[in-house]
């Protein structure tokens, strides 16, 4: 599938039913169900999968393009999930073991199938929920509202050896689902600064709004591409870098981003009715999954110095 | 779905691109000589004959026709000397604006006479140009300059004083914005450019002593300077438009993210003397920066291979890379600590600091202070 047959017909699906009601709906702990079968019927759920006729850099746009809606199912879970288990066309999650639990899944609730990674993600052990039976489990969520459950490890379950860096595709979903996020932070602003009026005209014609905003895109540009520079590393030997650089980047990004589109947005952008804090919440939950910023600065960090002050450039002056 | 300005496309530099890296990285090693700079900043080092020999290379005027001496080779060669040059410390500043802007100005709209007798020097390394723009009472705003030229029996009859204009005490020629009408309702109009011999016109130029004590920048004043008729650049009367159509060249380079580079380079000669949790997370920072600022000035380095003028792209990643190189210095300071300061083997950490930290206030003025690419940006995104 071409980048833009993809993306115009996943943004298609995301613009009819991703709207405000449905993020508060999600926020409630209603499963867009709706959605979830939308994008089942296109197949994207499988996008991941080696045969799918679509590539892992496919699954990572659409990831993109899910931050930029803000769409409430555990996208980047599900197609990686599926990548790994060899598909399925139930529900499945990714969370994180923590003392003989898995914690931390994107819908864990509603999922039926949950991939728990160990500590240093390069093994996962599957768990099949029968939610029929109402299989126990914790509820919870991020600073987002988006859920983020634990349950119990059933005894005798196996670890399955992961072959591929699954803490770096992870992150870099994050990465990517932040970046898109941003983008419609910034159209967001944009929209509100020209129509917002004060003293008689629109904020977006005061010097002060205009220079926020240029400093805003200027962050969404450098997010942008830095996202787009790790996914096009997803083949290479320095895949885990540029995962680093963009996790980063991204996430620095959207601290400065989250708080100008605030600022811009002034009280009515602090309400619950307006809809810019599920985006401004998402990107501050998402900075924090899977390692931070000063996570992968020092991992970079100590990479580029065991290369040595002599090697700094070379490392950094890549062709892509 | 992103507003088409924030469009900074995925590139990946041709292959050929490469072995033109290995080769000016093997002329920098045989040339150690002249990299003895402790910052990395593109107006600091003013040395002629190591223009001269990045012009035998052909590493001068990479773009331009061969007929004018150029290599009619791609903005991303281009991109990878100047990025390298840079990143070494290389003293670049001699030809550094003939090669960016200066020639291609006259690529683009002088007459062929011009392009036949200023471009081939220029590509050799021997003629170096100077930017003639600001004025004591026209910074920002430029369209207010006041210099005139009147055009008068055998040429233009020059009055004035340009301001900033970096080694115009070293090198050969100006090129100057100058009102060759007078100021009418629109502002932008009845402005030129011109070509001043900086040697020969009978200029008066004065270096101005910086802050951090190097002598770059300059007054240069025109009292009747009279030059000939052929030294008008384009056509009279459209310099503004010829002025921000070198924007794009003028502010998306490597110079714009890499001129606290070498402060850079000696953190992690630091860090490599003393590990710790603070010094790796601030070299990862700054990777993160300088890896993804390459990656945009890449983008619009592609843009103008296509034969786009993006100023606004341009303007972002100057503003952008302007802000980090500020960031660089204060970001490896806070990185270190007292005992790191007493190590003497790491003086060149401590030097390269203060040099740098000394420059910076140049980095968000020079070339469009970072207010105007704001506006620059603002008005890309809808807004002015």
């Amino acid at each position: 599938m071409s980048d833009s047959m993809l993306t115009d017909a996943a943004g298609r699906i995301f613009a009819d039913l991703c709207d405000k009601a449905l993020l508060d709906a999600a926020e409630r702990g209603e499963f867009p169900a709706a959605l979830w079968r939308a994008l089942e019927g296109n197949g994207f759920h499988q996008l991941a999968m080696p045969d799918s006729g679509g590539t892992l850099a496919d699954a990572f746009a659409l990831i993109g393009l899910g931050g930029r809606w803000g769409v409430p199912v555990p996208l980047a879970e599900v197609l990686l999930a599926n990548r790994w288990i060899g598909g399925s066309d139930r529900l499945a999650t990714i969370g994180q073991v923590l003392d003989g639990r898995i914690v931390e899944a994107p819908w864990g609730r509603r999922a039926d199938l949950v991939l728990g990674l160990d500590a240093d993600r390069s093994a996962y052990v599957l768990v099949a929920r029968d939610r029929e039976a109402g299989a126990p489990l914790e509820s919870g969520r991020n600073m987002a509202g988006e859920a983020r459950d634990a349950l119990a490890i059933p005894a005798g379950a196996e670890w399955v050896t992961l072959t591929e860096p699954a803490h770096a595709y992870l992150a870099l979903a994050r990465a990517v689902a932040m970046a898109g996020c941003l983008g419609r932070i910034l159209d967001l602003s944009l929209q509100y600064a020209n129509e917002r009026e004060q003293f008689g005209r629109p904020i977006a014609r005061f010097q002060a709004i205009q220079h926020n905003l240029a400093v805003m895109a200027g962050e969404v540009a450098a997010a942008g591409r830095a996202a787009d520079a790790a996914v096009d590393a997803l083949d290479g030997d320095r895949f885990e870098l540029e995962v680093a650089v963009a996790k980063a980047r991204v996430g620095e990004a959207a601290g400065v981003v989250a708080e100008i589109a605030h600022q811009v947005h002034g009280a009515m952008g602090y309400t619950h009715e307006h809809q810019l804090h599920h985006f401004t919440r998402r990107v501050w939950a998402w900075r924090d999954e899977y390692g931070n910023e000063t996570y992968w600065q020092r991992r970079l960090g100590r990479h580029l110095i065991r290369t040595g002050a002599d090697g700094l450039w070379p490392l950094l002056a890549t062709r892509g | 779905m992103r507003p088409t300005v924030l469009q900074f496309d995925r590139i990946t530099l041709p292959e050929e691109t490469e072995a033109l890296r290995v080769e000016v990285r093997q002329f920098l090693q045989d040339n150690a000589e002249h990299l003895s700079r402790p910052n990395s900043d593109f107006t600091t080092g003013h040395d002629p004959a190591f223009s001269r020999k990045l012009g035998q290379r052909g590493w001068i005027g990479m773009t331009w026709p061969k007929r004018y001496g150029g290599g009619e080779r791609s903005f991303f060669d281009r991109y990878v000397v100047t990025e390298e040059l840079l990143a070494a410390g290389a003293p670049v500043s001699a030809h550094w604006i003939a090669d960016r802007q200066s020639g291609n100005l006259i690529l683009s709209v002088g007459s062929e006479a011009q392009r036949e007798r200023y471009l081939p020097p220029i590509a050799r390394g021997e003629s170096y140009f100077s930017i003639g723009m600001s004025e004591p009472n026209s910074g920002s705003d430029l369209a207010s300059v006041r210099t005139r030229a009147e055009r008068v029996e055998g040429g233009w009859l020059i009055n004035g004083t340009k301001l900033w204009s970096t080694d115009a005490h070293r090198n050969h020629f100006m090129i100057a914005l100058v009102r060759t009408e007078p100021p009418s309702d629109n502002r932008h109009a009845g402005l030129s450019q011109i070509i001043i011999d900086l040697r020969e016109d009978g200029a008066v130029i004065r270096p101005i002593r910086n802050m951090a004590g190097g002598e770059d920048f300059n007054e240069v004043v025109f009292e009747d300077v009279l030059v000939p008729e052929d030294r008008v650049v384009g056509e009279p009367g459209n310099g503004w438009q010829q002025v921000t159509g070198e924007l794009a060249y003028e502010r998306s380079g490597p110079e714009r993210f890499l001129s606290a580079f070498r402060v850079f380079v000696e953190l992690v000669r630091v860090a490599a003397e003393r590990g710790d949790p603070a010094l790796e997370a601030a070299v990862g920072r700054l990777a993160a920066h300088v890896a993804t600022l390459r990656r945009m000035s890449i983008s619009v380095a592609g843009m103008l291979e296509q034969g786009k003028s993006p100023e606004v792209e341009a303007a972002l990643v100057k503003a952008v890379g302007n802000d980090f190189e500020k960031l660089l210095p204060e970001v490896a300071r806070l990185a270190t600590d007292d005992a790191i300061a007493a190590m003497p083997r790491l003086d060149g950490f401590r030097e390269a600091l203060a040099d740098t930290l000394l420059l910076s206030p140049s980095f968000t003025i020079r070339g469009g202070t970072r207010e105007i690419l704001r506006g620059v940006i603002a008005r890309g995104l809808g807004l002015r």
